[in-house]
């Protein structure tokens, strides 16, 4: 009797805990474009290897943009960022890979980004597009996939 | 007197546009000043003056500005039909990427041998139609204005709701004498429009529904509505307009235009001093054979276009194009050359 309410105490404690983390790791759905995402828009892009390579770039352009480069150097560890964008953009392409970051409303709630920075950073992924060889189609299934994100990250 | 205001106002307007742009370029107006807004995504420079495709205005707002800002630009178009040439200029300011204000002005020359007989004739006659015997030029301005209802056409790629904008148009044409040698009733008239974009990033492709409400014959460079023996009608109606643009690459693209023209004119005979020419047949008769058929309005077609759009960076667009504009007043199978510029600030 005692031993099983401590053991249930423990276990909602655990669940409660549990919830209580869950926001923080929430991380981030497929976005459900209308048309569909095609099948092989992952391997037109290149794979991980080529969606690595992709980000690489995008933060490179990101970099040179004086409207925009400030945000992601406040924000700090460009690697991380790299990494993880890598995560977020095979799977909206429909990469089975585990993106392990936060969620684009939770990441972008305090930044106050607006619409020109946003565009600004779609500037840069075609550029990292036409800088990686990849064709300006396969490159819009990206934009196709991220989007729908436009109305979480520019809250300006 | 009326010919008179008419300049004044396109002199005002003229210089109220040149003005907000050299003060957005100078940077004069910087706390607004914004050209945030991805390639092509405000549309060009369309012949009514507001943002969209060639003919047919878009739900977009026209410049470059974001919600953030205030951008717009300046636009010429030369259209080269076997029958006419076209020159429009204007401009147009878009405010927060919510509304946008336009002006155009048109300048369309007739090279119509049978309308320049009658033209002739008139001199002769002493009579004031509104035609040259050489070559006779009507004159438009259109004054637009365009706000955004709701939807974004570009970045709700998970919704099939497009953005959609009203707008509203005030067309004057100044040549009233050959507006009414045309058999039209109204020089000056008011449109309004409904339209619908949406871009589908997975196709790289725009695409545009526009209803207008009017009673246009040729956008209104002939005049509006019709006058028969048995009176005056301007009745508006609905009419249906496309534009599909296909981005070959994030400044380029192609694609086709259609929008549907009502029949007011159509069967019409180029009518002299109020009457219709049958009268003056006789008077002509030996000399030129056929002359009341040659003076028969042509059934109004419809136009459709072909383009193709290029903009080397943010501040220029070019449009090339081939028009199909069918039967224009007397004339057939008008089919030829479009170009036009629209500079962005």
């Amino acid at each position: 009797m005692k031993l099983s309410k401590i053991g249930l105490s423990l276990f909602t404690g655990a669940a409660l805990l549990a919830a209580s983390a869950q926001p923080a790791f929430a991380g981030e759905q497929k976005t459900k474009p209308i048309l569909g995402i095609p099948k092989s828009a992952l391997d037109d892009f290149g794979g991980a290897a080529g969606v690595h390579a992709w980000v690489e770039s995008l933060f490179y352009y990101i970099m040179l943009d004086n409207r925009i480069s400030h945000i992601f150097r406040e924000f700090g560890n460009v690697e991380r960022q790299i990494a993880l964008n890598t995560q977020l953009e095979q799977m909206v392409l429909g990469g089975a890979v585990e993106y392990q970051g936060a969620s684009m409303s939770a990441a972008h709630a305090d930044l106050g980004i607006t619409m020109t920075q946003f565009n600004a950073v779609v500037e840069a992924a075609y550029n990292a597009c036409e800088r990686n060889n990849v064709p300006y189609k396969t490159c819009n299934h990206l934009i196709a996939a991220l989007a729908p994100f436009t109305r979480v990250i520019v809250t300006r | 007197m009326n010919g008179s205001q008419g300049s004044k106002l396109r002199l005002w307007s003229c210089a109220a546009i040149l003005g907000a742009a050299a003060a957005m370029h100078s940077g004069l107006a910087s706390a607004g000043y914004n050209d945030g807004k991805v390639f092509l995504t405000g549309g060009v420079f369309t012949v009514d003056g507001a943002g969209g495709g060639g003919a047919v205005p878009w739900a977009t707002i026209t410049g470059y500005e974001t919600r953030d800002g205030i951008n717009g630009g300046v636009g010429y178009t030369y259209a080269n039909l076997p029958a006419l040439q076209l020159n429009v200029f204007g401009g147009a300011i878009g405010f927060y990427d919510r509304f946008e204000l336009s002006y155009a002005t048109h300048k369309l020359s007739l090279n119509l041998s049978n309308l320049d007989t009658v033209a002739l004739v008139a001199e002769a006659a002493g009579l004031d139609l509104g035609t040259d015997p050489w070559n006779s030029t009507l004159q438009m301005d259109v004054y637009g204005a365009k706000l955004r209802l709701f939807g974004d056409a570009v970045y709700t790629s998970d919704s099939w709701i497009p953005q959609v904008a009203i707008g509203g148009l005030y067309k004057e044409n100044t040549t009233k004498e050959l507006i009414r040698t045309l058999g039209a009733n109204k020089a000056k008239d008011w449109e309004a429009y409904v339209a619908a974009t949406k871009v589908f990033f997975p196709l790289s492709t725009l695409v545009n529904f526009t209803v207008r409400y009017t009673s246009a014959n040729e956008i209104g460079l002939t005049g509006f509505g019709e006058c028969s023996a048995s009176g005056c009608t301007n009745d508006k109606e609905f009419r249906f307009e496309a534009s599909v643009a296909h981005l070959l690459s994030k400044n380029t693209a192609i694609g086709f235009e259609y929008q549907q023209h009502g029949g007011n004119l159509d069967g019409k005979s180029v009518t002299v001093a109020g009457l219709p020419l049958t009268g003056l047949t006789d008077l002509l008769g030996g000399v030129l054979g056929g002359v009341e058929d040659a003076l028969t309005q042509e059934k109004e077609s419809d136009w459709m276009d072909v383009f193709f759009a290029y903009a080397p960076n943010k501040n220029l667009s070019f449009v090339i194009a081939y028009l199909m504009l069918g039967n224009i007043s007397v004339a057939q199978d008008q089919n030829g050359f479009y170009m036009s510029m629209h500079a962005t600030f």
